[in-house]
């Protein structure tokens, strides 16, 4: 049995704490994703994906290889075999911020509503038990579909996973904007006192460090709004019916050894069913104990001092009247389960929509980032969680959309130039792989990492300035790092004004060539570029003359 | 002032506001110089210890106090352009930079701006190459090495400019914002420029898009050395890099010649650091150029070299 209060601090206080506290480690941890002049990073930085067993589960499932970096999800779901789903409630930043949403933007202004328009507000309130009535039934569905996809090796979990929602929802849009924001300020303060005082602290500690932009942000952000607008729905909608990763605590949940006594609320009063926000205690048939977050509302609430979470015996007591009701009610009704299980095994069906699937070989174009060799392999294990996106330095790697299929999206390419911004591979960094959840991107180290292509490059002869107009430029040859771009011809042209100009002409050499994007990233042609890097396994694309063997020497 | 007259007036400076024309313009001072010139001065300087090297260096000069004043805010204008080990001499020696900033320290300068805009990620090229932990390690919050904000761009009008009219600088490297100009650029070979050396540096105190300027490259480079005027110029010759720069692949490209050369005249010292990779002051198409245009003088047998 546990006790009413902890130090006679009621328990609610001490999950809220939990929360906040553990939301602000999970924004540190969010900061520290990102380059700190230091090749290195300190590590845990992912620590959010690996605890979470959904990523761990999904990715192994469809790898059929154990990953022994997600052992802190075996954790927490060993943890909650034992204590029940205590994460969504003490620990989840996704919850925390939910909690904190409806505090701020829906209880307010609801109870506002009841009171004035009580008819309108009771029609809502039909309205939402309805919803939440279908809702209970389709409660396995997501859970069920992303691991029977996962089983068939269909990667669906980036679209629903609570964390990758976040992480990515945080890193393409709150994050540039936050940074565009700020940057505005000190830009208006110009050596101002904010400039002076407040930049360099802020710069450190909660500003990242350079400014982004990414691709499909706002696709990011309207997945990161619907568990937000859930919350108008119901209190914690979200963890309760959606959440795929909430549904597989749940589920293991079930065999908890904490229970609440009493399981029903009394007759005559039902402050704990109200206080609930997970519908767990409900004098109706529908409640579902095991959604129980342990959140402590109702052990705070209960005027009688009543209600209490005790340790089952083994045995079984009988005094426990949670045990039987906990396992006659329920989300998981009979119904629910067969129907969760149909829809999951017509994912095959769907995986073979020819739209949605990878395809046999990707888009010469689509670079993936380094140390990735094999692409179905590298889909697989990608959770679409967006840690390397986030920790890039040079901001190149974007997410993918539909190259390589609708379970491709959000996975990372190395995006040499999009729309207006460029990027490339930076020569000397491994970050992308020490951020990696599971190890999609393996970890290198920078020898490892510079002897391996992303790409290779094929200049473009009827682009390029010196072979196609005779104008001196070989900025290629200047960035290159491996030195792979070598002037193989020097002859001199005439320039509009009739004088004499040296021109060099480049080549690639293609056996040192690492396909880091530099080149066509700094190539002086605005929009297409003289020169491209395609997949390592890429046809010649025969945008390259042919030189005569005594020509391709260096001069 | 009644509230009509307010929203009258706000109304009229907004709009004046957004019409100005946000053109920087910088004094033709070239004309005006080239007839009060003497002789131009250079040292040249040989030994390990850096701190040493940049007193002996400018010593002949006149010492850093010919060139800094109390007051004054100082860029000093290193070149950090790449994500490579400072053995590797793509970067400006840190230990020479630090001992300049020194010198500038101690001659009252009201602060010391360290900055340049790398080519490879800017974070990891500041990192690597060792100079913002040099300039922290003075101890002195008036010397900082800084991030540019590309936000502090603004466009330049080049009236003397043969190839180029107009580009975009950082503000922190104008006159407007700063008094003396140290320019400590690194030695290095380059394929298109034969040579990077004093002239090339103005690479990293600009905005906009740097490839353009590849297609003119001596000319253009002369051109935007009228805008920012290096009042010293000090070539970082410790290390210098002989082929594949200017990143340079491995330590096999570097040849360590203990060596600073230094001068307020931009193009004789960028003329005696050509000699030092066995070429001729001729054979650099920005050094050429720029004597042209009258920046400076780039027949040796002129200057009058110290050695210190």
């Amino acid at each position: 049995m546990l006790m009413r209060r902890l130090l006679w601090i009621p328990w609610r206080w001490w999950r809220r704490a939990s929360q906040w506290l553990l939301l602000l480690l999970f924004l540190w941890l969010f900061r520290r994703t990102q380059y700190g002049d230091s090749d290195l990073l300190a590590g845990g930085e992912n620590l959010l994906f690996r605890l979470d067993p959904l990523v761990g589960a999904t990715a192994m499932l469809a790898a059929r290889q154990w990953i022994a970096q997600c052992w802190p999800g075996l954790l927490l779901a060993a943890l909650t075999l034992v204590g029940g789903r205590f994460f969504c409630g003490w620990a989840c930043p996704l919850g925390t911020l939910l909690d904190g949403f409806h505090r701020l933007a829906c209880a307010g202004p609801l109870a506002v509503w009841r009171r004035l328009h009580r008819h309108s507000y009771d029609r809502l309130e039909q309205v939402r038990s309805t919803i939440a009535r279908a809702a209970r039934f389709l409660r396995y569905l997501p859970l069920f579909t992303v691991l029977a996809a996962a089983a068939i090796g269909f990667s669906l979990i980036g679209w629903i996973d609570p964390f990758s929602l976040l992480f990515r929802g945080l890193t393409f849009w709150v994050d540039p904007m936050w940074y565009d924001g700020a940057d505005a300020v000190f830009q208006w303060s110009n050596d101002g006192w904010i400039a002076s005082h407040v930049q360099p602290w802020a710069g450190k500690h909660l500003l990242p460090a350079a400014a982004t932009t990414f691709q499909w942000a706002a696709v990011s952000a309207v997945l990161l709004a619907v568990p937000f607008l859930l919350e108008l729905v119901g209190r914690r909608f979200w963890c309760r019916y959606v959440c795929p990763t909430g549904a597989l605590l749940e589920l293991l949940s079930r065999g908890s050894r904490l229970q609440r006594v009493p399981a029903r609320p009394c007759p005559s009063c039902r402050r704990c069913a109200d206080v609930c926000p997970m519908d767990a205690v409900d004098p109706n048939a529908g409640a579902t104990p095991e959604s129980c977050t342990l959140c402590m509302n109702c052990v705070d609430a209960c005027p009688k001092e009543m209600v209490q979470f005790r340790v089952k015996s083994v045995k079984g007591e009988k005094g426990a009247k949670g045990t039987k009701e906990g396992k006659a009610g329920g989300n998981l009704s009979r119904r629910g389960a067969i129907a969760g299980l149909i829809v999951g095994a017509t994912v095959p069906a769907a995986a073979a929509v020819t739209a949605w699937r990878r395809p046999a070989s990707p888009p010469v174009d689509l670079l993936r980032p380094p140390g990735v060799g094999d692409e179905s392999r590298f889909l697989d294990l990608c959770v679409r969680c967006g840690e390397c996106m986030k920790v890039c330095p040079t901001n190149v790697l974007q997410p993918s959309w539909f190259e390589a299929g609708l379970e491709g999206a959000f996975a990372p390419r190395v995006a040499v130039r999009f729309q207006f911004e460029r990027g490339y591979c930076e020569f000397g960094c491994t970050l992308c792989g020490q951020v990696c959840p599971t190890g999609a991107i393996p970890r290198l180290s920078e020898k490892q990492k510079q002897s391996q292509p992303i790409g290779l490059a094929y200049l473009d002869h009827r682009r390029c300035l010196p072979w196609a107009e005779s104008t001196p430029c070989i900025r290629c040859e200047e960035m290159c790092p491996t030195k792979a771009i070598t002037v193989v011809r020097t002859y001199t042209a005439k320039d509009k004004a009739g004088q004499d100009v040296e021109i060099q002409q480049p080549a690639v050499d293609r056996t040192l060539c690492i396909g880091c994007g530099i080149c066509e990233s700094s190539c002086t042609i605005p929009g297409v570029a003289g020169i491209h890097v395609l997949r390592p396994e890429a046809p010649n694309p025969g945008t390259e003359f042919l030189l005569k063997d005594s020509e391709r020497k260096p001069t | 002032m009644d509230r009509r007259e307010f929203l009258e007036r706000v109304a009229a400076w907004s709009t004046g506001v957004c019409l100005v024309s946000p053109v920087f313009k910088v004094r033709d001072i070239v004309a005006a110089e080239l007839k009060s010139r003497k002789p131009s001065v250079l040292t040249v300087a040989r030994g390990k210890d850096c701190a040493a090297l940049v007193d002996r260096t400018l010593k002949p000069l006149g010492g850093i106090e010919a060139f800094v004043q109390k007051g004054m805010r100082v860029v000093v204008k290193p070149n950090i352009g790449w994500d490579r080990p400072p053995e590797q001499a793509a970067n400006t020696n840190a230990a020479v930079v630090k001992a300049i900033v020194q010198r500038c320290l101690g001659a009252g300068a009201k602060r010391v701006m360290v900055f340049d805009r790398p080519c490879n990620d800017p974070r990891r090229s500041y990192a690597r190459s060792g100079i913002p932990a040099a300039v922290a390690s003075i101890g002195d919050p008036r010397a900082q090495c800084v991030q540019l904000n590309p936000k502090r761009c603004v466009p330049v009008q080049i009236d003397g400019g043969k190839s180029i009219r107009q580009f975009e600088f950082y503000r922190d490297a104008l006159e407007t914002d700063c008094d003396c100009y140290i320019n400590v650029p690194v030695a290095k070979h380059h394929a298109l420029a034969r040579l990077t050396l004093g002239l090339k540096n103005i690479m990293g105190v600009l905005g906009g898009n740097r490839g353009e300027l590849h297609k003119d490259i001596g000319q253009r480079l002369a051109d935007l050395n009228l805008v920012v005027r290096p009042k010293l110029t000090i070539i970082d010759a410790t290390r210098i890099l002989l082929r594949n720069g200017p990143g340079g692949r491995n330590l096999d490209d570097v040849k360590a010649l203990d060596t600073l050369v230094a001068s307020a005249d931009p193009v004789a010292v960028d003329a005696y650091a050509t000699t030092l990779f066995d070429l001729k002051p001729d054979e650099i198409s920005s050094t050429v150029a720029a004597f042209k245009l009258g920046l400076g003088e780039m027949d040796l047998t002129k200057v009058k070299i110290v050695e210190a």
